[in-house]
């Protein structure tokens, strides 16, 4: 267990792990695309945003679509180098 | 999706269902534009050819006015989309970046068609190969790339056929570098 020591804990999460995943792979996404794509409740999915945000590892955007009101978030640099630690500390622990 | 304590392999799946997730949205892409355009310019080209074939009309030109409703539809239905977009990929930007690059150098063509005397078929068949080999590599949909390869092969037909010619080598183009991949694409879009 001394390995999971490397994993960071922000990302070590089932939904924040999924959020950044699905960010990786996309210039920005809505809220309501996040949270269809990884099935998870808006409070939930909101909590989990913020935790992510407050990290500097998404940037979330707060604007107007007509009069509806849209939350965009987009991975910085600074997530995708978090990303990459994520997944070669995990590459570690496997091999 | 919880929260909850994750195994090395959860983390694994979790990564690769997301990816995969994003991947199958950026596949969801462009048909439209290959559809509505080959449409449109193989009209203009097939009724330039028998306009100016069978000497129909005095300016053959006119029938590539048929350009200008379709340029609208292509904006309105550009910004449509935009507006009902709930997520852009990084594909999305290169895309609409490659073909904006295409219709500026094709633009510039037609305002110097002139100085080629006419020729400027070819040049606009080698930059639409450019445009949809390229859309073909980024989608990795092996019919647009070999309709890049199709209509860089009718540019270099064209330069070797007389202008009225290039016409009917640009419409047999079109449909095997724009129509066919592009209903192949409407297809592989449906099943996703």
């Amino acid at each position: 267990m001394s390995d999971f020591k490397n994993l960071d804990p922000l990302l070590h999460s089932q939904l924040r792990l999924a959020i950044m995943s699905l960010l990786l792979g996309l210039q920005s996404a809505e809220f309501v695309f996040i949270k269809e794509k990884t099935g998870a409740t808006a409070g939930n999915l909101s909590v989990q945003i913020d935790k992510l945000s407050k990290a500097d590892y998404i940037k979330v955007e707060k604007a107007f679509k007509g009069k509806k009101p849209v939350t965009t978030c987009s991975i910085t640099t600074t997530g995708v180098e978090a990303f990459e630690n994520y997944v070669n500390a995990l590459k570690n622990y496997i091999g | 999706m919880k929260e909850s304590e994750l195994t090395n392999s959860e983390s694994l799946q979790i990564i690769t269902d997301m990816i995969h997730q994003a991947k199958r949205n950026i596949a969801k892409k462009g048909s439209f534009y290959f559809l509505l355009w080959g449409w449109v310019v193989m009209v203009g080209n097939f009724g330039y050819y028998i306009i100016a074939s069978y000497d129909l009309h005095h300016a053959p030109h006119i029938i590539w006015s048929i350009t200008i409703p379709a340029a609208i539809v292509s904006i309105v239905y550009s910004m449509m989309q935009r507006k009902a977009a709930t997520h852009t990929s990084q594909i999305d930007g290169v895309f609409s970046n490659l073909w904006m690059a295409i219709f500026a150098s094709i633009v510039v063509v037609l305002i110097f068609m002139s100085k080629m005397e006419y020729n400027h078929n070819a040049i606009i068949l080698l930059l639409s190969g450019l445009g949809t080999f390229v859309s073909g590599r980024l989608l990795k949909f092996n019919p647009l790339i070999l309709g890049g390869l199709a209509l860089w092969l009718s540019g270099i037909v064209a330069f070797n056929v007389n202008v009225v010619d290039q016409c009917l080598v640009g419409g047999i183009a079109i449909i095997v570098g724009y129509l066919i991949p592009g209903y192949l694409l409407k297809k592989e879009e449906g099943k996703n």
